[in-house]
């Protein structure tokens, strides 16, 4: 469903990606991880034809981004980096835009709106303009765009974070239900307990360059320590001037 | 009593920040036409505009500061005694109301309009500083529109109503209609210059159609799977659906050919030099080359609807039919 080939991204002497191959088949939900700056965030944006390679191809449900970007807009959902919200909708507002502009019909999109507000606690707050709505709500209003026109392929870059234990688990089950639909889910997260539950396939990339690609099963160890050993060691430092007995 | 000082030092360049954006008005097409062509005739809309510009500038300062944030510095009370007190002198209109005061000393009419003013800073501090409830108010009210573009149509409105440009409009669409109310005609001459001052006032937001999206919006644009010329499209929508009720006291059709010239030219910078706006103050145009051409294109089709034939109008809806089609492309190659 998701296909790279050598897919790259330089600005200027940087390369952020670099020479990515990947597969991602129909169904799967791929988990992609690396340290802040590592590339994931540009990599989502050429896979979802914000951001046009600098060399190489990428594929999603056979479509190529740059030739043909209104319809792969139409197959796709994206909770995108910056959410993507405007301060002057309400949260509810959201949806029916969404509904409107994919062509879902009037009726269905007020149905799907009604239960994805009711689903990820945001009846409460469907009127309030996304400019008054915590960072959570903002996710989550994002999170039920993505959804709601019933896309193929799911890129959700970072979706766990600053939500709530119990909306992560309700998010994580609408997941996996799409998952077993059919529907593809990629993937970026730093909450990697979240992840191992989650994903069927990771994939780990280290400053710009793809270190790790697997089934969840292939992992030889538990996956925050393979993190750990691939892509980052954490090294903690004793700040000498942190204690009460320390002025 | 540091920490005091410290914050009001930090108060006071937010504050500079925040009024520098009233350079904003040196950009604006409206005030560049009455200085320009109205010079001391225009004294009215320097007025209009002062009024409009008045309210935004009379806020309390230490509204910059998060109610949540103030309440979690440790700081004592009569620190906070002294921010209330000395945080009022960090607006620059409290200086001006002493400066007004001092100079209109014995003069009792500029005393009653010092006075009339000074009520008016008050009551706009004293309701700035007030916690007001969340709710958006007429925001929420405003209607939906027919198709798919509906709520992109309202997104819009909303962000046109939160430019200082609609309330300049509005004062000078419903002075001409207390006008023509409670006294006599107006002559044609001078329902015809309204018209122009009416569209004018909104003519630069049409320059900067996208300046108040942010980069969210900027964003969401790019993840639609709409065609350029249909963001235009509800972009225009929105700014016809803000303008055409002030249109009504004056010349609405003239007005109607005029908008469609100032939004034909306004498409060019809009999508070839965004320009980033700030809510609650004046739009500052993109160019005023193009404010200039905008202006010439927008008063020669009112002229020529209001005092020839209504055939002008469709040189106006020709040019900005081609004007969304080719700009809808263009802005469709700026977000590839």
């Amino acid at each position: 469903m998701i296909s790279c080939r050598n897919l790259t991204r330089r600005f200027g002497d940087f390369t952020a990606v670099n020479a990515l191959n990947l597969e991602v088949a129909a169904g799967a939900i791929c988990a992609f991880l690396g340290p802040n700056g590592a590339g994931k965030s540009t990599t989502v944006k050429m896979m979802t034809g914000l951001l046009a390679p600098t060399s190489g191809e990428v594929l999603v449900g056979g479509l190529n981004p740059a030739a043909n970007p209104l319809e792969l807009k139409r197959r796709i959902g994206v909770l995108p980096e910056d959410l993507g919200l405007f301060d002057d909708l309400t949260v509810e507002e959201h949806l029916l835009l969404t509904g409107d502009i994919y062509g879902v019909p009037r009726h269905e999109t007020r149905a799907r709106t009604a239960q994805l507000l009711h689903a990820l606690s945001l009846e409460h707050g469907r009127r309030t303009f996304a400019a008054a709505c915590s960072h959570g709500m903002r996710k989550k209003t994002a999170f039920a765009m993505a959804l709601l026109p019933n896309p193929q392929v799911l890129f959700l870059d970072e979706p766990f974070e600053a939500i709530d234990p119990v909306t992560a688990k309700i998010m994580r089950e609408l997941l996996q239900s799409v998952a077993r639909h059919g529907v593809t889910v990629f993937l970026t997260s730093h909450i990697l307990s979240m992840v191992e539950r989650i994903a069927t396939q990771i994939v780990m990339i280290r400053k710009g360059q793809m270190v790790w690609n697997s089934t969840v099963g292939e992992l030889p160890q538990s996956l925050e320590d393979h993190y750990f050993d691939l892509v980052e060691t954490p090294v903690v430092e004793e700040l000498e001037w942190l204690g009460p007995s320390r002025s | 009593m540091a920490r005091a000082v410290a914050l009001l030092r930090a108060l006071g360049t937010a504050y500079r920040r925040d009024w520098t954006a009233l350079q904003s008005l040196a950009g604006n097409n409206f005030f560049l036409l009455t200085v320009f062509f109205l010079r001391q005739a225009g004294i009215f809309v320097y007025l209009i505009m002062g009024l409009v510009m008045f309210f935004p500038l009379s806020t309390d300062p230490l509204r910059k500061i998060p109610a949540s944030r103030m309440a979690l510095w440790p700081l004592a009370r009569r620190e906070w005694w002294l921010l209330r007190l000395a945080s009022p002198w960090i607006n620059p209109m409290t200086w001006g109301l002493v400066a007004l005061a001092a100079w209109g000393a014995g003069r009792s009419i500029t005393v009653g309009l010092w006075a009339l003013i000074a009520a008016l800073f008050a009551a706009a501090f004293l309701i700035s500083s007030l916690p007001l409830p969340r709710g958006g108010g007429m925001f929420r009210r405003v209607p939906s529109f027919p198709g798919s573009l509906d709520q992109l149509v309202r997104k819009n409105v909303r962000e046109i109503l939160s430019t200082l440009d609609f309330y300049c409009a509005a004062i000078l669409s419903v002075s001409v209609l207390a006008f023509r109310i409670f006294a006599r005609d107006l002559p044609q001459e001078a329902l015809m210059a309204m018209t122009v001052l009416v569209v004018g006032a909104l003519s630069s937001y049409a320059q900067c159609l996208f300046g108040l999206d942010g980069e969210g919006g900027l964003s969401r644009y790019r993840l639609l799977p709409v065609r350029g010329w249909q963001l235009l499209l509800a972009k225009d929508a929105a700014f016809l659906a803000a303008l055409i009720p002030l249109l009504i006291p004056v010349a609405p059709v003239a007005g109607f050919g005029g908008a469609l010239a100032v939004l034909a030219v306004g498409h060019a910078p809009s999508v070839g030099h965004p320009r980033e706006q700030t809510r609650w103050r004046f739009t500052t145009g993109a160019a005023l080359g193009n404010g200039l051409v905008q202006m010439i294109a927008m008063a020669m089709t009112i002229s020529s609807i209001f005092s020839s034939s209504l055939w002008f109008l469709a040189p106006a809806a020709g040019a900005w039919a081609v004007s969304i089609w080719w700009y809808g492309r263009e802005l469709e190659r700026a977000m590839a």
